[in-house]
């Protein structure tokens, strides 16, 4: 070789090899939270508060996070993640999301709480294109409103949906249905009502009474003994986990015996626990889930992997506490979405694999698939009926699939 | 207190203070300007609440209530006609005042806690109100409202605020301020030299309410969005202990009561390790600190230290009520 | 000051009325009667905690915001002796124990320096940030998760001429009354008691008396504090509120309601108050259609300041006349 073209060939190599640092550099300076070494992310949740118990949450998928790290984190690097108490709070949700983007400089708002918390701060994320994803909230609008807001994204199946699910079994399977209907009187219970409606199709002229509660109430039994008195034999509670247990109760305690449905979010083993211990007879509860089933098959890998988790890194958390395993679950997808974000991940790259899922997340129940694509944007929308029977959940009958 | 143009310290300080408050913001970030915007909504709401507790000496934990119903007011006319941001303030302020006197008429006829019940009654009744109509309100779902720059936040939030105090200043100096004070310090002098203790109750709390609401509107404009929730007891209570931080009775304290309830407990949210779950561990124990420490408030110390203004009541008697013991 | 004793035989009278009411709609319907029982154990738990608030504003006239987030805290110390062990029975004496003596120095280490140099409304604010500290507080140590705390009472229910009540209920009003009668009986026969009465009403004599104020004003705390966790360990069971760090924000409300418009010198007062409350809530929502549940909050205040307004000192409150 000449030393010509030795020389050129020194050149080139070099070339390439500035080019690629300042790539690498480039890329990292231009997507916040993102280092050689590191990926920031953040989010929002009740600590302190009426909505203090999904406080459980952010610890758990924390945990979660910790094992990843341990295990060498997302293509080397370590997830930090940051999380701050807004109460529930709008106006504590939106300055400190701010800090979290602008001061934190998170790579994405991960996990964020609460239906309003989230409306409250889409506008500012979405505008200032920061992902806002796996929102903890079973309203709809993370996937009906994509077009106007391409960067946030949900996690969970949405209320509609599950109460679809109940609707369609009724009507299917509960023929001579009298349907009563607990809701909290707010988006929260309307979600849930409009689901059951539209999944009774024609069944829904066998409502025979609503009855309506405020989140201030922590004492439903007037509402309980007029359903009643209305000559239910089925009763849909949607409602918050202590008027669930209440409710429950009052049932029991009046002497009712009704097919009861209790929507997801207030189902956690832990809650009917809680409710059998205060003298309600909860045998024959019906509810969905979506989440693998640790109580009874506490064997499989994944019921291990949870525990074992939750024992290292979040020692205080209660396993039966259905909230944590909810945590583990997103933070898995929130990893899988990183790893396939490409091996210097953008937001961009970030929100491109969240929309294309295809993906077998080991703490759902078995064969349920995250599916998304960029006009579909439901993570979850499958979900399987489950019944309590002798102190615990158990799963039965087909998974309800695209129950929409 | 009230600073006396007269000295020419006062006017040096407030000059310097007002200065310095236009021009930081240009040596902060995007972030640090909508902080400084929330607190300006305090200022205002604390200048509120120093109003009607502070120089009339009725005390209220409601002032949430009064910020809920400027910060509505200006949500939906944004959101649902279309109204510029900045026109909606005076209708804010009118709502407020009117709510003030709705409020005002039946606590004439209480004093001391059982006022304080009746502001709380107030303070849990407006978000309930929200909810029920949630219609107009959006409900718990609450309204959405465009975003803005931090610089603009900024700016009209301390323009407010400015407006706010050279209005507290002009009332207080006057006549109806001596007259507020008169029945602060006791009612039977006042009403046996001729001040009609209904009207001057009255007039405090509409005015006051009027300014809590304007802070509400702000409140609502810097967070883009409103809900029940934006406004709960907390927000009461937390107006409640940024005025007596302040010092009641001071213009002066107003800042420096804005300023602990807004930066103290996001200073300690930055300092928390991993999650922020000791946050209200240690604001709690600042709060109860300041109390042992600094009865009468920062504003005594500025008046220590500065030998501001002797009309400041030395003693530590109570501004609540006359019960006379 | 001068004191002019209450004046109407109206509000005993109206009581009476009330009692009335209740009996003959019970007796009439059976959902009349699980409403009010209902009603009335959830009322013996704001009285509970109303007459904490009225034990120490007695002795201060500060209200101490922060007593619903004390009790809170000593029901998690409850638990967490049941969780190492202990019965039932043995954990709830010797929380009540610890509520006494952590009421007592909380008082004369913390509340002291404050009440030293500052006024009413000073020891307001240092209460409320107490709430905020002891609630952060519980839920840093214990994390936010619901626990299950036993009740006293197994889960029995009782079935009377169509209507049911369960024995948690009976027994909730059962040990709220008691705790007050227990309360008015070391007040009215007990040297402590009498040496506090007199120490809240006339600090200077009572000092010459040979009372010791400044001891009497941390056993106020100190008995506010076991009232405090008496009503904590009545609402943890009840599956209206469970034990979690906020479980006694909203009993709070209705406490301070009940003291004030019971009338804030009278524990008596503070009880009726908050049995009356608990009732009225239970009876709005099961009876009264166009008061919406968003509305049944403020309806329910609207009427308590009419009371206010027709009695202005509460209805067993003293009016004072006031001095120039």
């Amino acid at each position: 070789m000449t030393k010509r073209m030795k020389a050129a060939l020194v050149l080139a190599v070099l070339a390439v090899a500035a080019a690629a640092v300042s790539a690498a550099f480039a890329a990292s300076a231009r997507t916040p939270g993102v280092t050689a070494k590191t990926i920031t992310i953040g989010g929002t949740f009740p600590l302190t508060g009426p909505a203090a118990l999904y406080g459980v949450i952010p610890k758990a998928e924390a945990a979660y996070f910790k094992y990843v790290n341990s295990k060498g984190g997302v293509h080397g690097r370590k997830i930090i993640f940051k999380y701050y108490d807004d109460g529930y709070n709008p106006a504590n949700t939106v300055p400190l999301t701010k800090k979290l983007v602008e001061q934190d400089h998170v790579f994405a708002d991960y996990g964020s709480l609460g239906t309003a918390p989230n409306l409250a701060i889409r506008g500012y994320l979405n505008k200032a294109k920061v992902p806002h994803v796996l929102v903890a909230t079973g309203d709809s609008y993370w996937a009906t409103q994509a077009k106007v807001y391409p960067w946030t994204i949900g996690f969970q199946p949405d209320y509609p949906g599950e109460s679809r699910v109940y609707g369609q079994f009724i009507r299917n399977k509960v023929p001579q249905a009298k349907i009563g209907i607990l809701m909290q009187d707010d988006a929260y219970g309307k979600n849930y009502y409009d689901g059951l409606i539209q999944g009774l199709g024609p069944a829904a002229s066998k409502v025979v009474d609503v009855e309506k509660y405020d989140a201030t109430q922590t004492d439903v039994s007037s509402q309980i003994v007029k359903l009643k008195a209305a000559g239910a034999n089925v009763v849909a509670i949607f409602a918050l986990p202590t008027q669930t247990i209440t409710a429950l109760v009052v049932i029991t305690k009046i002497g009712w015996h009704p097919t009861a449905f209790i929507n997801n979010v207030s189902a956690s083993p832990l809650f009917m626990a809680l409710a059998q211990k205060s003298g309600a007879n909860v045998d024959g509860d019906i509810s969905a889930t979506y989440l693998q089933d640790t109580i009874n098959n506490p064997k499989t890998a994944a019921a291990i992997l949870y525990k074992s988790i939750l024992k290292k890194y979040d020692p205080g958390a209660d396993p039966n506490d259905a909230n944590n395993l909810y945590g583990v679950a997103s933070a898995w997808t929130l990893v899988k979405a990183l790893e396939d974000s490409g091996k210097t991940p953008t937001r961009s790259s970030f929100m491109s694999a969240l929309t294309h899922m295809n993906w077998k997340n080991p703490f759902l129940y078995p064969g349920l698939k995250m599916l998304t694509t960029p006009k579909e944007r439901f993570p979850i929308d499958q979900q399987i009926l489950e019944q309590y029977k002798s102190g615990a959940w158990h799963p039965f009958g087909h998974v309800f699939s695209k129950a929409r | 207190m009230r600073p006396k143009p007269a000295t020419l310290a006062g006017l040096v300080v407030t000059l310097a203070v007002a200065a310095a408050i236009a021009l930081i913001p240009f040596a902060l970030s995007n972030y640090h300007r909508s902080t400084g915007a929330d607190v300006a909504v305090f200022f205002v709401a604390i200048l509120a609440l120093n109003i009607v507790t502070g120089y009339t000496g009725q005390i209220s934990i409601g002032h949430g209530a009064f910020m809920a119903i400027g910060g509505y007011a200006t949500a939906i006319l944004t959101h649902d006609h279309g109204w510029n941001d900045i026109a909606t303030l005076p209708i804010a302020a009118i709502c407020g005042f009117i709510a003030g006197v709705i409020v005002g008429v039946p606590a004439l006829r209480f004093q001391g806690v059982y006022l304080a019940l009746t502001t709380f009654a107030v303070a849990l009744a407006v978000p309930q109100l929200a909810k029920n109509y949630s219609h107009l309100t959006g409900g718990t779902e609450g309204l959405a409202l465009p975003t803005h720059t931090g610089m603009w936040l900024y700016g009209v939030g301390w323009a407010v605020a400015a407006v706010m105090f050279a209005i507290a200043w002009l009332l207080l100096r006057g006549r109806t301020g001596r007259a507020f004070r008169a029945v602060r310090d006791s009612e039977i002098a006042a009403a046996s030299s001729g001040v009609t203790l209904a009207v001057y109750k009255t007039v405090s709390f509409g005015i006051s309410a009027g300014m809590a609401a304007v802070a509400g509107s702000v409140y609502v404009l810097v967070n883009n969005f409103v809900n029940p929730d934006v406004f709960g007891l907390t927000l009461s209570l937390y107006i409640l202990i940024g005025a007596v931080v302040g010092g009641l009775g001071s213009l002066w304290g107003v800042l420096a009561g804005a300023c602990f309830i807004q930066l103290l407990p996001i200073a300690l949210t930055t300092g928390s390790v991993g999650s922020s779950q000791s946050v209200p561990v240690v604001f709690g124990a600042v709060v109860i600190g300041v109390m042992a420490l600094l009865p009468l408030g920062a504003a005594n110390l500025l008046r220590v230290a500065l030998h501001f203004g002797s009309q400041w009541r030395q003693h530590s008697d109570t501004p609540l009520g006359t019960e006379g013991r | 000051m001068a004191l002019r004793p209450s004046t109407s035989w109206i509000v005993p009278f109206a009581l009476v009325g009330v009692v009335v009411f209740l009996v003959v709609g019970s007796v009439d319907s059976a959902l009349f009667a699980q409403q009010t029982v209902s009603g009335l154990a959830n009322g013996g738990i704001y009285a509970s905690l109303a007459v904490a608030l009225v034990v120490i504003y007695r002795a201060t006239e500060v209200i101490n915001f922060a007593q619903g987030a004390l009790a809170t805290f000593t029901t998690y110390v409850a638990w967490q002796l049941i969780t190492w062990g202990l019965s039932y029975w043995e954990a709830f004496l010797a929380t009540l124990a610890v509520a006494f003596v952590g009421g007592f120095l909380l008082e004369l280490v913390v509340i002291r320096q404050v009440e030293r140099r500052g006024n009413v409304l000073t020891v307001v604010i240092a209460a409320i940030g107490l709430l905020i500290l002891v609630e952060g507080a519980t839920g840093w140590i214990w994390g936010n998760g619901i626990k299950f705390v036993p009740s006293p009472f197994p889960a029995h229910f009782y079935h009377l001429g169509g209507a049911t009540f369960s024995l948690q209920d009976i027994g909730t009003i059962g040990i709220s009354l008691a705790s007050v009668v227990v309360l008015w009986g070391f007040f009215q026969f007990t040297k402590a008691g009498l040496g506090m009465r007199a120490a809240a009403v006339r600090p200077e004599a009572a000092r010459l008396v040979g009372v010791r104020v400044s001891w009497m004003l941390s056993l106020g705390w100190a008995l506010a504090a076991v009232l405090g966790a008496i009503a904590g360990l009545l609402a943890a069971p009840n599956p209206s509120y469970l034990l979690q760090p906020s479980m006694m924000d909203g009993v709070l409300i209705y406490a301070f309601a009940a003291a004030v418009v019971g009338g804030l010198e009278s524990a008596f007062g503070a009880v009726v108050g908050g049995l009356l409350i608990g009732v009225l809530l239970n009876l709005l929502s099961a009876y009264v259609s166009w008061v919406t549940p968003q509305l049944l909050l403020p309806v329910a205040f609207v009427i308590m300041l009419v009371v206010l307004l027709v009695k202005p000192s509460g209805l067993f409150g003293r009016t004072r006349v006031r001095k120039v």
